[in-house]
């Protein structure tokens, strides 16, 4: 039985926008003749999910991660190629299409600020129509799952920023979705919200089998959470496949930083490795390749540093990364056949 | 066996029904969390009736007709036009539209199983409902206050016409904001729109002067557009100050209802397919 639930193919989506020259000639200029670029935010994307999969949607700023959510939850229309979401194109906007999803963007809210979270619940039960026995389930598996007894009778513009993150998540799975589109659900959030959050999401993926699409600029979210990561820069997939594997290969450094409490000024015994980034009397931040991190980390050690910290690599120096050294999409297993050939 | 498709159609519109009235019924709470709002919106109230009063007064020392009102009968009108363009509040729908659109949060609406412009409908209903119990408070308490002789039309069917154009020309009010509103997504900005709207509604509604005192030519006119059936001729066929036209206005604005839904529709479905809503 084919369980394709999401399938794009060659999906583009072209979108023009506005120029002018600096100062006020330009401005005057550009009353009497507009210049407008073609920007291309999708390129050609053929992507294909499985019900149940966690995917993780990882690239730069501008990448177009989020137009390619727009685009499978019907928000925009494709320029060109083919889409199909549970079997429906999403841009025809059917009520029993969007009955079946849910998106939640980290930015962008669906709960009364000025209500409490029961009554925007009571609002969601209607408009989907959820009959009222799986509405109080639901409500109490979430509410329950995410500890959040307290707070349902609160105004939500009192909550803290985690708080209602947590709310929309509930909102939103209130329904059950087969689809939960996350655009940055822990944007914002401190370690130990997102953490929560992180832990909600695996279950929900793990207990009702929820497809998941995550977008995050957090590597964290990603490494915990999506055995699957699809990578996108300028539009175009670039990498498609296991995420353990985009990261053993492309994720190479480690960052450390070591600030002392009197200046220190020590050579150190396998420089070779090592890239002395910033050089300050007390403080001084070391990139190494990830394997040699340890031999660093313990040479450190011995000059009884204050603070030491070790960083990953971000997101953005793994898809720069990928991008220079590929020239087409790498899929996954696929794409360490080729390069060992 | 027949009863069951005409079962099946009175299910889903009960629950339809009740999917929107649960948005009204949202929209009416959001209302009571804002007590300032209320109670200012009941002293504008009380403030327009008293400077009708002192304007009106002036104007009819040592006359008995202004065209064809009195004193009292003219009070009245204004008292009726004003509670019924008080309670015309769909303006903020295409600001609200315009400026989600622009932020880039219109999407809170794109994304759920309801109709977006069933929604706003419902929405301003909440708005209204609320409004209208207090509006409706203040302008019975200062019609005794001022111990006005308000004039009410005699026959009930020209009431039941009134009431008709009233909410039809509220649809048409909701209808309008909401094409304004859509417009964003190919315009980017609305106010000049907004502006010809609200000079037209404001002239045209009857709000400033009422439209009785224009010359015969003028009125012809503006009997042809959907703002004279707003809040003017409900309010004189509510003041029993003309009946002639209630079947005819009735019809006037049912069709212009109609007008407006077709260009909502063909707008809508283009606007939704061209918007590239890219980078927000």
């Amino acid at each position: 039985m084919n369980s394709t639930i999401i399938n794009t193919d060659n999906l583009v989506k072209t979108y023009r926008r506005y120029k002018k020259q600096e100062g006020i000639r330009g401005s005057i200029a550009s009353l009497i003749k507009r210049i407008y670029e073609e920007k291309t935010a999708v390129d050609h994307i053929s992507l294909s999910v499985q019900a149940g999969e966690f995917v993780g949607l990882i690239g730069p700023n501008g990448a177009g991660k989020t137009t390619l959510i727009k685009m499978l939850t019907g928000i925009i229309a494709p320029t060109a190629g083919a889409v199909d979401v549970m079997g429906y194109y999403p841009n025809d906007l059917k009520n029993e299409f969007k009955k079946q999803y849910a998106v939640v963007m980290g930015q962008k809210s669906q709960l009364f600020f000025e209500l409490t979270v029961n009554d925007t619940l009571r609002l969601f039960k209607e408009i989907y129509e959820i009959p009222e026995d799986t509405f109080q389930a639901n409500k109490n598996y979430f509410v329950k799952l995410f500890g959040v007894e307290d707070l349902m009778d609160v105004q939500v513009r009192t909550m803290s920023l985690g708080e209602r993150m947590k709310m929309e998540l509930i909102v939103a799975l209130l329904h059950n979705p087969r689809i939960l589109f996350l655009d940055e659900p822990t944007i914002g959030l401190d370690v130990i919200a997102s953490k929560q959050i992180r832990s909600f999401l695996r279950e929900i993926n793990e207990e009702k089998g929820t497809t998941i699409l995550l977008t995050s600029h957090y590597i964290e979210d990603i490494k915990t959470l999506c055995r699957r990561t699809v990578v996108i820069n300028h539009g175009a997939k670039i990498y498609d496949g296991a995420t353990d594997e985009l990261f053993d290969r492309y994720q190479r450094n480690k960052k450390i930083t070591v600030t002392y409490d009197s200046p220190a000024d020590h050579t150190l015994r396998a420089s070779a490795h090592v890239n002395l980034v910033l050089n300050e009397p007390y403080k001084k931040v070391y990139e190494t390749p990830k394997e040699h991190a340890k031999y660093l980390f313990a040479e450190l050690m011995e000059h009884e540093p204050k603070d030491i910290v070790v960083e990953e690599e971000e997101i953005g120096i793994v898809v720069e990364r990928i991008y220079h050294e590929e020239g087409t999409v790498c899929e996954g297993a696929a794409c360490a056949e080729d390069m060992e050939g | 066996m027949r009863a069951q498709p005409a079962q099946k159609i009175w299910r889903v519109s009960m629950r339809k029904a009740k999917k929107y009235w649960e948005i009204t019924k949202t929209y009416m709470k959001t209302q009571l969390v804002w007590r300032a709002d209320v109670i200012f919106n009941m002293i504008f109230t009380i403030t327009r009736i008293l400077f009708a009063y002192l304007l009106w007064g002036i104007i009819f020392q040592g006359k008995e007709m202004v065209g064809a009102f009195t004193f009292h009968g003219m009070l009245s009108y204004y008292i009726v036009s004003s509670f019924l363009s008080q309670l015309e509040m769909s303006g903020g729908i295409s600001s609200e539209i315009h400026d989600r659109i622009r932020n880039g949060t219109f999407s809170k609406y794109m994304v759920i199983p309801a109709g977006i412009e069933l929604y706003f409908m419902a929405m301003e209903l909440g708005v209204v409902l609320f409004y209208l119990a207090f509006d409706l408070i203040a302008a019975v308490v200062w019609i005794f206050i001022f111990r006005i002789q308000f004039v009410f039309a005699a026959e009930w069917s020209v009431v039941v016409c009134a009431v008709v154009m009233a909410v039809l020309g509220m649809v048409f009010m909701v209808q309008l904001n909401y094409y304004l509103g859509l417009l964003t997504l190919k315009y980017q900005g609305i106010g000049t729109f907004l502006m010809i709207k609200n000079n037209l509604v404001s002239l045209i509604a009857g709000s400033i002067v009422p439209l009785a005192l224009f010359p015969e030519t003028v009125i012809r006119i503006m009997r042809l557009l959907p703002f004279y059936y707003v809040t003017y001729l409900p309010s004189m066929l509510l003041t029993g100050m003309c009946r002639d036209e209630a079947l005819r206005g009735i019809a006037v604005i049912g069709c212009w209802c109609v007008i407006i839904q077709l260009v909502i529709w063909i707008t809508q479905k283009k606007y939704f397919r061209t918007y590239d809503g890219v980078g927000i």
